[in-house]
């Protein structure tokens, strides 16, 4: 990428003084990243370009909010990042979204994880996949599909054929089962 | 199941994305005044966050920035806007409320009441032009009602702050603007000078309230005889919406 976290962190801290260019700056940065993560959701790119559009706006809206003590930068954009997707995704599910007609395992990955940010991060995902795979293959597929592709209790009750009330019971046994396992 | 594992469970779902729309919304509301799900939702974003790694990166097929340059500056401009507008609408409802002044004590009707305070609506907050709130002063230090508008409802609550209600009288609530007539027009008693009052203005379209101006007036019981609020007015003050 040729930028580093730390570069990020001085592009949002100018942004949140009202530097537009530094804005501009961590904009082309990052999003690749943050569309990555929307089109996933979304499945259709005009609906993506322009969530992205909102989704930056946010982002300099609360760019004085960033601690970063708490979250790495670009997590704290992706989450800004996923939950306007999700919102997005759940409000227009209810006037049934367009899905662009593109292979979408072109986006989702076979294990062949893009850079992460830096070694801690690695360690992170590597507990957690110690984690998810102590569940049955059936819960970790569930959270997968919840987290990555956006997909809600009733979408997951059809993809396994179970009544919704179910896939709630399971996702939260699944969620603390998770949480014991990382001890937190 | 402890309120401890609800809310744990609220903040892993929501951070896992399968709420649905109106509880995701619900959450966001809540998380900004209740701190255990903040920090839950938190720790929920650390242990879950890693999983972003599987998300590849995509190139939007156009450079984006611009527009997005552009929605700032359009919302910025917009706000600027706003609240040049207001400075605006302060001194013209400064005149309309001199105006409404001068109308009461010329109806010739007045004195035997108190109107306890005329108002200054109509203060848009930066991010929402569709809700207003008002406050009522009895004379220049205490607050005796706040009021609050929301124009997409078109709901008005009064909640009263320091009102006290001496024997025998009821408050009552007018409107007043320019396509009513003269006269300010009656929106009912306050039932009660210690619970809020809710009010549907349903009948008034969102532009007219915006610009409207309102009143509390101290009443005989029952409310006013005349159909008009019986004393004169003192004033209102404005204070801005942060959202």
């Amino acid at each position: 990428m040729g930028t580093s976290t730390r570069d990020l962190e001085q592009f949002l801290a100018r942004a949140a003084d009202g530097d537009m260019d530094a804005f501009g700056h961590l904009y082309h940065a990052t999003s690749a990243k943050l569309f990555g993560i929307v089109l996933r959701i979304l499945k259709n790119r005009a609906q993506s370009e322009d969530i992205l559009q909102e989704i930056y706006v946010r982002v300099w809206e609360r760019a004085g909010d960033f601690e970063p003590g708490r979250a790495s930068i670009i997590t704290w954009m992706a989450t800004i990042a996923r939950n306007r997707a999700i919102d997005a995704l759940r409000r227009d599910k209810r006037h049934d979204a367009v899905v662009d007609d593109f292979d979408i395992d072109q986006l989702a990955d076979h294990d062949d994880l893009s850079v992460a940010d830096d070694a801690e991060r690695n360690d992170d995902l590597r507990q957690l996949e110690i984690c998810l795979g102590g569940l049955d293959d059936d819960r970790r597929s569930m959270v997968r599909l919840a987290y990555l592709d956006g997909f809600s209790r009733a979408e997951l009750a059809e993809r396994f054929a179970q009544p919704v009330g179910t896939i709630k019971t399971w996702l939260h046994r699944s969620l603390k089962q998770l949480k014991e396992c990382l001890g937190s | 199941m402890t309120d401890r594992e609800d809310i744990d469970m609220l903040a892993a779902e929501y951070v896992l994305g399968t709420l649905d729309p109106d509880m995701r919304r619900i959450v966001d509301e809540r998380r900004t005044n209740e701190d255990d799900l903040n920090a839950a939702i938190a720790d929920w974003e650390k242990r879950l966050s890693p999983l972003n790694a599987h998300y590849r990166d995509e190139m939007p097929t156009r450079d984006l920035f611009p527009g997005i340059r552009a929605r700032i500056e359009g919302a910025r401009i917009e706000r600027e806007r706003v609240q040049a507008d207001n400075i605006v609408e302060i001194d013209l409802l400064k005149r309309k409320l001199a105006r409404w002044r001068i109308g009461t004590f010329a109806t010739g009707a007045l004195a035997a009441s108190l109107m306890v305070a005329v108002l200054v609506s109509d203060f848009a907050a930066p991010v929402s032009d569709r809700q207003f709130v008002a406050v009522f002063h009895r004379d220049d230090t205490q607050p005796a009602f706040v009021m609050s508008i929301d124009l997409d409802t078109r709901a008005v609550i009064i909640r009263p702050v320091s009102a006290t209600l001496p024997e025998g009288k009821t408050y009552q609530l007018w409107i007043a603007s320019d396509e009513l007539g003269p006269a300010p027009k009656s929106l009912g008693l306050l039932e009660n000078a210690s619970a809020p009052t809710t009010r549907s203005l349903g009948e008034f379209d969102p532009a007219l309230l915006r610009n409207a101006t309102f009143g509390i007036s101290l009443e005989p019981e029952g409310g006013s005889p005349t159909g008009r609020p019986t004393g004169p007015a003192i004033h209102g003050r404005l204070i801005p919406v942060e959202h």
